[in-house]
């Protein structure tokens, strides 16, 4: 099994016992999932994440010959333009493994064009993306986008069931999910029984679930947020939230989360790099970017 | 050459012209009555009706002067009647970089396919007069045909941009993405044709038929002939949908799988960009 991609079994992982086998939670989620009869562990943000390291590295297969300290996500002098118009200025940062960057800046200041270039759903005019140290351009675009996942703005989800829904990625690469690997992930986001709901009767909460299950279903090293509960309420934002958050640090995943919700940012990220037009500000802790927000 | 033009250009030239005021009087009173309802199509209708009239007319010397023509002047008449259905089929898409050959191509493609079956199949002769008229009654409906997919599937592909991209993320091919809107691109060219053959006899009796009873043909094999004339349009139109549609799905996606036909970032062509660059008056 490749050690770059998550194999089936971590999959599985996603319901609530992987937690016990020692992934990382926040503290804030290691308080809700206690509440939801989970054992967890109690972590601190400025700490990083602790717990049984040693077991989370080993069932992340980690090939010897790879640089351990090499960036997850990085990218390099990042640009794009169209005509002449400026929407991603030069942008060179590193996300590190397990690690929450949340990009924020005002309108029309290229936070999700630079999430689409991480993507490669636009082309980048100038620099790259690396992904574990390798270019990501020498990988065929539908392996980068299944390592990659992203979740839009708007759920987007196809018309049908949410388990063709949820099946549709792995599909993509000849896998068929099993009716119960469907099961256990929507129980995971709180959606259990819903395999067979239609897409259309769905509430803007649950279909912004299901949109992120769908995308986990892959198996993705690192999830890119665009803005994933800007069209929701508060609580079901907070639900989401909660959830995202829970997963990526229970598998350990990089994240890249788009907001223009600095209080969101502060909830989420471990950093914070601040756009505009098209450039970057600052990047930093989280709680120093954002001080004054 | 000069004594065949001459001599189609009897007093019967006078009834037309005298039919044809009549029928451009009539499309001004509708013309007209649209336009209390503010619908406004006058000078797109003045257009259309003097290019129509002009074009009729040149197309009926061009036929005089050719009549006895072989084959090869018949294919090469046919040949620019594609180029033109081809200009006007692109017009659709003007925002879509190479939208005239992908055009052309798909119609050469159906209306040739369908045109060198009838002949070979001696179901056409390569008689001028009876090749360019049925061979256009083919290349203009292939030409709706590729019209019509080309705009349902542009309209699809920028209405569910969104749907296309979640695809994409998750890994799914191009192809995969916009399979709904090939489908229903290519279906939506070929109904007005389907709705033809279903009706015909019922609704309406095509002039083909009316043209050979006219000339003492029997009307059966009028009738089976009018048929075998609207299926090929069928098959035509389909090829020409068909094709039109998949050479745009190719050029909607970039080599990097990533979709470039999207709002907004359509290719303009370069008179367009020309006309943009320069200064306007303040």
């Amino acid at each position: 099994m490749p050690w770059v991609r998550n194999s089936w079994p971590r999959l599985i992982s996603l319901q609530p016992e992987g937690v016990a086998r020692g992934c990382p939670l926040p503290t804030k989620m290691a308080q809700s999932t206690k509440k939801k009869n989970m054992s967890a562990v109690t972590i601190t943000r400025s700490t990083g994440y602790i717990g049984d390291a040693a077991s989370s590295e080993a069932t992340w297969d980690r090939p010897a010959g790879l640089a351990h300290q090499a960036p997850a996500l990085e990218t390099e002098c990042l640009s794009r333009s169209i005509a002449e118009r400026i929407l991603v200025s030069d942008i060179s940062v590193q996300v590190q493994l397990g690690e929450v960057l949340a990009v924020v800046g005002p309108s029309g200041a290229g936070k999700s064009s630079f999430l689409r270039l991480l993507n490669r759903l636009d082309e980048p005019t100038g620099g790259t993306v690396r992904l574990n140290g390798q270019d990501y351009r020498e990988l065929a675009p539908r392996e980068l986008r299944r390592r990659v996942g992203m979740v839009m703005q708007a759920a987007y989800l196809f018309p049908g069931t949410v388990a063709a829904n949820v099946a549709f990625g792995p599909a993509q690469c000849g896998e068929r999910l099993a009716p119960e690997q469907i099961a256990i992930l929507l129980q995971r986001v709180g959606l259990p029984g819903y395999q067979e709901r239609d897409v259309s009767n769905l509430s803007g909460g649950e279909a912004q679930r299901v949109s992120i299950v769908r995308t986990l279903a892959n198996a993705p090293e690192a999830l890119l947020l665009d803005e994933p509960t800007s069209a929701l309420d508060d609580i079901s934002a907070r639900g989401i939230e909660d959830l995202v958050l829970s997963i990526i640090h229970e598998r350990r995943m990089t994240c890249v989360i788009v907001t223009h919700n600095t209080a969101q940012a502060h909830r989420i990220a471990d950093r914070t790099m601040i756009l505009e037009a098209g450039k970057l500000v600052t990047i930093g802790l989280t709680k120093e970017v954002l001080r004054d927000c | 050459m000069i004594a065949e033009l001459l001599n189609s250009l009897n007093g019967d030239i006078v009834m037309g012209l005298a039919q044809a005021a009549g029928a451009i009087a009539l499309c001004a009173a509708v013309v007209l009555l649209c336009g209390r309802f503010a619908v406004h199509v006058e000078r797109e209708t003045a257009i259309s009706v003097a290019r129509g009239l002009v074009q009729m007319v040149f197309v009926g010397m061009v036929l005089a002067v050719l009549l006895h023509g072989n084959l090869l002047e018949g294919a090469l008449i046919l040949l620019a009647m594609t180029f033109a259905a081809a200009v006007t089929a692109s017009r659709r898409a003007r925002d879509i970089k190479g939208s005239l050959p992908l055009s052309f191509y798909a119609i050469a493609a159906g209306a040739g396919i369908v045109i060198a079956g009838m002949l070979a199949t001696r179901a056409l002769t390569s008689d001028i007069a009876v090749l360019v008229p049925v061979g256009s009654m083919i290349i203009a409906n292939a030409m709706n045909a590729c019209a019509q997919s080309i705009e349902r599937f542009r309209a699809d592909i920028i209405a569910y941009v969104g749907q296309i991209e979640a695809g994409l993320t998750l890994g799914a091919d191009p192809a995969v993405t916009v399979a709904p809107y090939v489908q229903s691109a290519v279906y939506a060219s070929l109904l007005p044709r389907l709705d033809m053959l279903k009706s015909l006899g019922l609704v309406w009796i095509p002039g083909v038929m009316a043209g050979m009873m006219v000339s003492g043909a029997s009307p059966v094999y009028a009738g089976i002939y009018q048929f075998v004339i609207v299926a090929m349009i069928l098959a035509a139109s389909g090829i020409a949908g068909l094709i039109v549609t998949l050479l745009m799905r190719a050029h909607a996606f970039s080599a990097a799988a990533q979709l470039t036909l999207r709002p907004g970032e359509q290719h303009q062509p370069p008179l367009y960009r020309l006309a943009q660059s320069m200064p306007r008056a303040s």
